[in-house]
């Protein structure tokens, strides 16, 4: 299906070809599931217990 | 889209959700949230696109407006500008497989708008932004987790 005319020749906003994310296969990597690998985000970033800070 | 002046805008994003070839599973629980986002406030939808990736690498774009039954995405349809460029839909693609078929959304962090004007105000500018992937978030706690397990 063509474009419409209002989005032909005009300059774009994106600026380079995308690149996939790569980081998605990890969501899916053998291990813990990625609802309890959620669950673990949620409990380092929750206000009082924080991520360890290695800087 | 409302005129929104610019120094009072929010930040704009971008993303491609990819469905493979014969993976797609479409019950209308992504527009139903995609409807919550805009009805609550936290986002202003600003542009739509589906794209289709052919086997020989040529993209097909559809509108919004060109799909029959949008429900209520209609009236966010109504809203919507064409912000992205022939060019725009080449380069979102390049992430695009063969043969699937992806969504592109572009939308108005209005949550943000309020902070970023009054950093703007304040004198301040914008010089990195990012998104860190949950992903690397998790592989990042997994290293320390295994580094003390190991001491």
């Amino acid at each position: 299906m063509p474009l419409r005319a209002a989005r032909v020749g005009r300059v774009g906003v994106i600026g380079h070809p995308v690149a996939k994310t790569a980081v998605v296969a990890k969501a899916v990597s053998p291990g813990r599931s990625p609802v309890a690998k959620t669950a673990v985000v949620a409990a380092a970033v929750t206000p009082g217990r924080g991520l360890r800070r290695r800087i | 889209m409302t005129n929104t002046p610019f120094d009072q805008l929010g930040p704009v994003d971008y993303l491609v959700v990819e469905f493979p070839a014969g993976q797609s599973n479409f019950t209308g629980e992504m527009a139903e949230e995609l409807l919550k986002l805009i009805d609550a406030g936290t986002i202003r939808l600003i542009d739509v696109l589906i794209l289709q990736k052919n086997e020989d690498g040529s993209v097909d774009a559809t509108e919004l407006s060109d799909i029959d039954e949008l429900g209520d995405l209609q009236a966010v349809e109504a809203e919507l500008a064409e912000l992205l460029a022939e060019d725009d839909v080449a380069h979102l693609a390049a992430a695009m497989e063969p043969g699937s078929v992806a969504g592109v959304l572009i939308w108005e962090n209005l949550w943000a708008a309020p902070f970023a004007s009054a950093a703007r105000r304040a004198g301040g500018q914008l010089i990195a932004n990012g998104r860190i992937p949950i992903q690397a978030i998790i592989a990042s706690i997994e290293a320390d987790d295994a580094a003390l397990a190991a001491s």
